[in-house]
């Protein structure tokens, strides 16, 4: 059983790192930061409870507020470009966090052994759940509350009024923009959300895996973050949630059979949906039809 | 001489050493801006793709056991098959108005390249044979590493045949035309298919001699360096200007040089920082890059 908690927590998490791209994403602009703000969040949310003490609950959000600051600092430089321009720029700032934590030590002795993020051999001993007694399917169920407050927050924003401003961006600015919607606002509005979604899903991969280092957080982490959204399509935050359980769980899970030929798969897979689905699996049409099914009215 | 010689001499010589490797992130630069100049499309798999050609040659290496110079030349080939096939897979049946879809297409077809070549090698790291490695030119105080100066070469070379077919054949006046208009372009009878596959192949073979470059200056190929070829890659295509090719050959030498003083100051760990910092200082103060238009930001 163990086994599926284990996988229901890897799953929540990864769908966290999904919608952090996927606001940003509903604004047009392709970030690949996020994996930035999730090392941030990670390393800020560990500190916290292994050096300073905090409860989790507390040092999750100062962690996720702090890359949702982060994500602000830099969404004002970084979305002046757009397109490949912010690609590229975004795609250095993720690198330059993670080469910041590379470099990065800060430990302190507790009781008889040193704890603390130390450079290349990583931060070590985040143990807050054992230690406090957590069982694994205490930690999937809190993972879980977080997921379903983030999904449903989102999915309530993209019905509100907030949710067209940041699709009239993403399908078209300068139309967006004659109707007097201020860019570079919605903009790093939506970073920001994404900064803090990404921020709340670090700090809890790094309590579950309870050792984070500086090569979790590269370019391929940035990739998987804007893989869910656009696998699944930008219709619905429905897509996100099920581009990570088929890449999370059946890809790696039930074609474990596979060893090695998965990740041969999994790169030919993406070429292949692209090519069959270039809208995500689940766009436009998909979700309508989806509605009819549930005998909703469409919206 | 005085100790104070010595100590602007050493990091001379590598701004010397760095620029001479930088030729390789300037071919890079050249191939990613070369086809956003064209479709306006990103390809993320190029650099791997670079990567697999040189990977693809050593059969030659190890099957033939060809000269070195031979081998670089069957990179070149290799690598332009897998320009097309990277074209055929991700950008010739997609629609022009996604380029999310595009983008995404690529990435996959990036893993897929880099997974293909752990799966032929075991993953294990390859011998790459280099030319004139024993060869040191002493320019009294500095040194010239042969290796090092038959890459900065056979690069320029590469460059000069790209530049003739751009701007004195007909494949590169249709080139150009594509680039700048592709409507009027095709109206003109210049098929933009076409066009585009003949520059996936071109600057595919363009990337291979890059990769086996790489594998010459390093002595050995591995497939993790497709990913750091690919951010180098894209920060020159930035830094030098979408577009502009001779921004991207600039922009090569430029972060070829400063990342490796950086190297000999900050040491390997640190100095991808001040490569990223010189990217945000250029994405700050000139976003339109070295010789970029700003008609040309997208």
């Amino acid at each position: 059983m163990d086994f599926y908690y284990g996988m229901a927590q890897l799953i929540g998490v990864h769908t966290l790192l999904g919608l952090s791209a996927y606001v940003v994403l509903l604004t047009g602009q392709v970030s690949m930061a996020q994996a930035g703000f999730f090392a941030i969040g990670a390393y800020l949310a560990g500190m916290l409870t292994v050096l300073a003490g905090w409860h989790i609950v507390p040092a999750m959000l100062l962690a996720a507020v702090a890359s949702a600051f982060v994500a602000t600092v830099v969404g004002f430089p970084a979305l002046r470009v757009k397109g490949l321009m912010l690609v590229v720029a975004t795609l250095a700032f993720g690198e330059a966090v993670r080469i910041f934590w590379f470099n990065f030590d800060y430990q302190i002795a507790k009781g008889n052994i040193q704890v603390g993020p130390l450079g290349g051999e990583g931060f070590k001993q985040i143990r807050y759940f054992p230690e406090n007694g957590w069982s694994t399917a205490d930690v999937a169920l809190f993972i879980w509350a977080w997921v379903i407050a983030a999904m449903v927050a989102l999915w309530w924003l993209d019905r509100s009024r907030v949710g067209s401003v940041l699709r009239a961006v993403g399908e078209d600015e300068l139309a967006a923009q004659s109707v007097g919607i201020n860019l570079t606002a919605v903009k790093v509005s939506a970073m920001t959300i994404g900064g803090f979604i990404a921020g709340l899903g670090g700090a809890i991969y790094a309590h579950y895996t309870t050792h984070i280092e500086h090569l979790n957080f590269g370019v391929i982490l940035a990739t998987f973050a804007i893989a869910y959204p656009i696998l699944g399509g930008l219709s619905s935050v429905i897509g996100v949630l099920i581009a990570v359980i088929f890449i999370q769980g059946f890809l790696v899970e039930v074609l474990r059979f596979m060893g090695d030929w998965r990740n041969l798969l999994f790169g030919a897979l993406i070429v292949l949906a692209m090519n069959v689905r270039p809208d995500g699996l689940f766009d436009a049409r998909a979700m309508r039809t989806l509605r009819r099914l549930f005998g909703a009215r469409d919206a | 001489m005085s100790d104070f010689w010595w100590d602007v001499i050493d990091p001379i010589q590598s701004v010397l050493d760095g620029v001479m490797f930088g030729s390789i992130y300037a071919l890079i630069g050249i191939g990613f801006t070369l086809i956003f100049g064209v479709m306006h499309k990103i390809n993320l798999a190029y650099a791997a793709a670079s990567i697999g050609g040189a990977y693809a040659s050593l059969a030659a290496f190890q099957l033939l056991s060809a000269p070195a110079l031979v081998v670089f030349l069957c990179a070149a080939v290799a690598s332009g098959v897998i320009g097309y096939a990277v074209y055929i897979c991700c950008f010739r049946f997609i629609p022009e108005h996604l380029p999310l879809a595009t983008l995404m297409a690529s990435v996959g077809m990036l893993i897929l390249i880099d997974e293909v070549v752990v799966h032929a090698t075991a993953g294990m790291p390859e011998p790459y044979p280099a030319m004139f490695d024993d060869v040191m030119i002493d320019l009294e105080p500095f040194w010239v590493r042969g290796d090092l100066l038959m890459i900065f070469v056979l690069s320029v070379i590469a460059m000069m045949i790209l530049l003739y077919i751009l701007y004195r054949t007909r494949l590169g006046i249709a080139t150009r035309a594509v680039a700048q208009q592709p409507a009027a372009a095709q109206l003109c009878g210049i098929g933009q298919q076409n066009t585009n596959a003949v520059t996936f192949i071109i600057t595919g073979a363009l990337g291979g001699l890059a990769g086996a470059m790489v594998g010459a200056s390093v002595g050995i190929l591995s497939p993790l360096l497709a990913l750091p070829l690919t951010v180098k890659g894209l920060i020159v295509t930035v830094i030098g200007g979408l577009g502009s090719i001779p921004g991207a050959i600039v922009a090569g030498l430029l972060v070829g040089g400063f990342e490796n003083v950086f190297q000999y100051f900050r040491g390997v760990t640190e100095r991808d920082i001040y490569v990223m910092l010189l990217l945000f200082v250029f994405l700050t103060f000139r976003p339109q890059g070295l010789f970029g238009r700003m008609s040309t930001r997208d």
